[in-house]
Parts: structure tokens; sequence; C-alpha cells
């Protein structure tokens, strides 16, 4: 087995993603994720893969769709004003069905906001973000070890699905160091005949979002993603329950909020309140099903997230009435404290 | 005719102050002294950088003019904006002005720049170049200079730090047919102050490229960053312009070139350079000159 080593979250991320396979990085300086592209401008050239740092966000997320259309294993990262630039680019890569990975290292917005993480780009991440019907997995790590294994994921997810793989991770989880045990390098090389690898003995690939004609090309393409998608939601679900066997109140939060939410719920464990937490790991598809189940022998739900109540609405429409959801929303970079929600639990009693 | 600025006659109020750039900071030092001429009626507009972190920390603005800070991408656009609506305002000649630094200028601000010079937008945008993002942690921007370290282009075995040359902004902004524009240097303040002049009288859009050297970024003592700005002319590694009626200008012409190794030495981001290297960028220099003197001289 390999040693546990001491590593940033973002120098984590980039590390795995190159164990996992990724050839082509492009970037863009933007706080708190700079480690990633300082990271793989360092370790690229030395293992053969390429480092380019692009003139803008959008550069950088259309030179991943350009490197994707050739069949290229490939990464891009930001931070939230950076993703929103991203997010036509995002929109074209997903209505080409072109797999890759974009990481996004939440901050306090709207605009430029602050550098301090925050989980305010939910919405944008799990609702597709640009124009048009489309969805993205969107994977939420909640240590840093959880960054090594969801970036590895990612990749596979991206090429067996031909889809968008969004890490949304936050500026806390990027700049924390903890103990982790990296992959081994292990490509699953996937055979990729739609890419534009050349059209020598073969009919040429065209890779495209745009469909003019026939009539009802672009709704037959629109049907074809949606039952995609269905499949996905199918196939792809993933969270964690804790503690949750016996529980009287559910907590739901993840990524960094979920690390607050988890003490707060040792702690009221100590003072004998059974409370347990639900950490949704995959954003998109939310793990729906799952969180019902567990909110139907709850007294309560309490939501815990650094929004204004974004994922909320996904807790809202997957307890679906059975029982309360309460909300403890943080704005703007700041962090819920462990005592806060337990004094919010301890008044259900 | 406009009476010719120095340090004896330039406005002793200051419009840029209690900021919280570091120490030596040559861009916050281009911003005070433009702000001299360009007075409090001007109306700011800067992108995401270090001037925008160190000044707008609330409640202690360091601006004493209007200002706004743009999407990363847009401070020529939202400077246009500003001139547009004090214009509807009834406001007469508003002065609008942008600042930012070369990654938001050459890379990612390009567009909105060449848009609003295109359209003869009666605007300032002063261009501070210290050659690499240093609010996000020193990242190459497309003005870093060739060989120089930065987070994005370590300096390693195969490869001893920026592989490309920097960007020629200056010729750019003037190939648009600007009405003026100017490359500058804090080590010569005087000749800065007056192309800022320049630039405010003139009927158009005026572009100034200031060298603003960062002990941060760069790794010098903060007690030379307008040494370095001085030495960076004198060895010839930058030159002082003008573009004017159509007409390019050189300020100054050093008949002799300072030594550039010891000039590059007194950096960090250069140390790693082998003789070979700075001879590279010498002979980068004498074919800029060499062109520069032949067409400009």
């Amino acid at each position: 087995m390999s040693k546990s080593v001491l590593m940033k979250g973002n120098e984590v991320l980039a590390e795995a993603a190159i164990r996992a396979g990724c050839t082509h990085y492009f970037g863009y300086p933007i706080t708190p994720q700079n480690e990633i592209p300082a990271y793989m401008s360092k370790e690229m050239p030395k293992r053969g893969g390429c480092f380019l740092q692009a003139e803008s966000e959008i550069a950088a997320i259309n030179m991943v769709f350009g490197a994707s259309g050739a069949g290229a294993r490939v990464m891009t990262s930001s931070s939230s004003p950076g993703l929103s630039l991203k997010q036509e680019g995002i929109s074209y890569l997903a209505g080409a069905e072109l797999p890759c990975v974009v990481v996004n290292m939440m901050r306090g917005g709207p605009g430029l906001g602050g550098i301090a993480g925050s989980q305010a780009d939910y919405f944008q991440a799990t609702r597709g973000g640009g124009n048009g019907d489309y969805r993205t997995i969107v994977l939420a790590p909640g240590n840093v070890q959880e960054i090594a294994d969801l970036t590895v994921q990612a990749f596979d997810l991206a090429d067996k699905y031909r889809m968008v793989v969004m890490i949304l991770g936050d500026g806390y989880l990027g700049q924390m160091s903890e103990p982790v045990i990296l992959p081994e390098p292990d490509v699953k090389p996937v055979p990729k005949p739609w890419a534009v690898s050349g059209a020598k003995g073969r009919e040429p690939n065209k890779v495209m979002s745009l469909r003019l004609t026939p009539d009802d090309y672009l709704e037959k393409h629109n049907i074809h993603l949606q039952e995609l998608y269905k499949k996905v939601e199918g196939e792809v679900t993933q969270s964690e329950a804790y503690m949750t066997d016996d529980a009287d109140y559910l907590i739901v939060s993840y990524g960094t909020s979920s690390r607050i939410a988890r003490k707060a719920v040792k702690m009221l464990r100590n003072e004998g309140v059974k409370v347990g937490l639900f950490r949704p790991v995959t954003l998109w598809p939310f793990p729906m099903k799952e969180l019902h189940d567990l909110s139907k022998k709850v007294k309560k739900v309490l939501t815990v997230e650094m929004s204004a109540g974004q994922m909320l609405e996904d807790v809202n429409i997957a307890v679906n009435g059975v029982t309360e959801v309460d909300f403890l929303g943080k704005l703007g970079g700041a962090l819920p404290e462990a005592n806060e929600i337990v004094k919010i639990v301890k008044s259900y009693g | 005719m406009i009476k010719k600025l120095n340090a004896r006659n330039i406005d002793a109020k200051e419009c840029f102050y209690g900021h919280k750039a570091c120490g030596g900071c040559g861009e916050s030092l281009a911003l005070r002294l433009a702000l001299k001429v360009l007075g409090e009626e001007a109306y700011l507009s800067l992108p995401a950088g270090c001037m925008a972190a160190v000044s707008f920390i609330y409640p202690n603005m360091a601006f004493k003019n209007n200002a706004v800070i743009t999407p990363f991408a847009s401070t020529a656009a939202v400077a246009t904006g500003i001139a547009a609506g004090l214009e509807a305002l009834g406001k007469e000649a508003p002065l609008s002005v942008g600042f930012a630094g070369d990654g938001g200028t050459a890379d990612i601000g390009i567009q909105s720049l060449s848009g609003a010079i295109d359209r003869g937008e009666k605007f300032i945008y002063i261009c501070t170049d210290n050659e690499a993002y240093m609010n996000t942690g020193i990242q190459k921007s497309g003005l870093t200079p060739f060989g120089a370290a930065t987070t994005t282009t370590p300096a390693g075995k195969a490869i001893h730090g920026c592989v490309t040359e920097k960007k020629n902004m200056f010729e750019i902004a003037a190939a648009h047919g600007i009405s003026y524009a100017a490359t500058a240097s804090i080590g010569y303040p005087e000749d800065f102050l007056n192309k800022v002049q320049k630039a405010k009288e003139c009927d158009g859009p005026a572009y100034i490229h200031i060298y603003t050297p960062c002990p941060t970024g760069w790794g010098h003592g903060s007690e030379i960053t307008v040494d370095l700005a001085k030495e960076v002319v004198d060895t010839g590694l930058w030159f002082l312009a003008e573009y004017e009626n159509g007409e390019f200008r050189l300020n100054k012409k050093p008949e002799n070139f300072k030594p550039v190794a010891d000039h590059l030495k007194r950096q960090a981001r250069f140390r790693h350079l082998s003789e070979i290297e700075i001879t590279q960028i010498e002979e980068m220099r004498d074919r800029k000159w060499e062109k520069m003197l032949k067409n400009w001289g």
C-alpha cells in the first residue's frame, strides 16, 4: 500500500489528475486554486503532459474543448468568477458530448466577491450553468483524501458517459493540508472513435454543438442527452450516511460545511442527542432516494451549507414534505460553527 | 502650450494614500503619480488585481476619486460605460480612466481595450506592467519577459523560466491609429507625469504603458524599486517612446547601454539565467533597438 503523505488539497488534485491519465491541463490564475496550475506547470513537462496557461478562462475552457475533441484526457480548474466565464464553453462541451474534468474551488460571490471558501455556486454547478438543457456530473469532496479519490473517478466518469464532470470544492478544501494516500497510477484508456484524430482511411468525424438541419435534429439530440442523464442518475449517485441508523434528527451537508456538521453530530451524540449526518457526494445526480428514505425516519432535517439555501432546494425535493426541513446558511465565505449547529438541533427537543 | 510638470510644480495633493500595497510597490507609485496629474475629478476603473485588492478595503478606501472594480476582462468596457453614463448625466468632458495590470491588459483585457480604442472613446488607459499576475501569486502573463521565473514558468533544469518574449502592447495600441500612446517607467517620473498630462489633454483614446517593478514578485529589495525602473531603461531592456499624430518617437536614446547581467541578477526571478541566456536577452534587445532606431529614429 502507498504511504500516506501530507499535502495541500489543490496539489493533491493536480497529482491525482496526472495519475489518472490527465495529459492536458489548461489553466488561468485565480485565487484560491493557483496551486493547481503551479503544480501542473512543474510536473506536466517532466511527465510528458501538456501544461498551458491560457490568456483567459474563456480561452482555457475552449482549449479543453479542442483537446477533448481530439481525444485527450483533459482538465481545467478555476474558482467562482472564473467558472462563470467558462460556462459558455461547458455548454458547448455538453452539446458536443465531449468528456473533460472542470474544477471549481469555490469562493464567495456574487461578482468578484472574496477569496475565502464558499458553497454559493451549487446552482451554477448542478443546474447546467450555461445555456440549453444539459447537466454536468458534480462531485463534492469532503476532505483531501476524497479530492484524490474523486479526481480519479471524475476522469473515468467523463470518458464513460462523454460528459463534463465538475469537481466542486472550495477555497478551504483547496488550501487545506491533510494526510493523503495518493492513488496508484491506473489509466483506463477508453476508445474514442468519435474523436477528431485524423480521418485517414475512415469517414471524418465532426465535433459540434450546432444542429440546424434537418428540422428535428436538435430535438432528437436533446432527447438523447436527457436519456443519457437519466441513465447517469441511475448509475453514479454517491452519498455517505453517518450515525443515521437510530437518528431522530438528520443534518444534510456537503463539502467543507459537512466537516463542521460531523463535529456537531459527535458533540450532540456525546450529550445523548440522536442525530446523524447525510452527506451527498454527487450533487448532480443528487441522492434523492437515499435522502428521501432517511428523512422518513427522522423528526426533522437540518440543511447546513455555505450559501443562502441552494442545496436546500434539492433537499426539499428529496424530502418531499415527509418531514420538516430547517436551514442554516452562511454567506460570503463565512463558516458555520459546530456550537451553532448543536444549539439549533438541541432546540428541536 | 501645456506647462511642463516636474517635482517642483506638481500638485501636492494626494489622491491615492492609505493603501495596503507591499513596501516598495512600483504599481502603487505609478497610480499615485498619475492621479496627481489627473486629479480627483477622474473616474477610475480597475479590474481584479493588486491595486483593487489593496485600495478598496472598507472602510479604508484609498482613492480620493470615484472608482469602480470591473470584471477582469472589461476595464476599457466599463470605462467606456462610465464616460457614456456621465455624458448622459450632462457632465462636461468627463475624465474616465482605466488602470489595469499586465495580465488584465495584454491577456484577458485586450479585447475590450481594442474595442474602446477602435471606437475612438475619449478615455485614458494606463497599463501598470509588473510582468506577471502578482495578486494571484506571480503567474506568467503575456508581458512576462523571456527568462523570468514565475510560479507557472518555474526555472528548472530543462526549461529556464518564461520561454516567450513580452507582447508589444505599446505598438499594438498604436496600430489602432490611437490618438496618443506612450511608454514610461516609474524610474523616470517626470517623463511619466508629462505623458499623463498629454493623455489628459488629447482628444480621443490614450494608452500609457508604464514599467513598475514588484519586489514581492521579482525578488528584489523594496529599496531598489525605483533604481531598477531607471536601470531597465538605461540597459535598453525597456524604452521611453510616444506615438502621436501617427508618428512614433523615441524620448531617450542611450548612447551606451548599461550592463544587462548586473541589472538582471539583482532580481531573484532572473538569477538562474546562464551566460548564454543573458547574451540571448542582449541580442533580443539589440534587434528591438535596431528596428526602433530605423523606424522611429
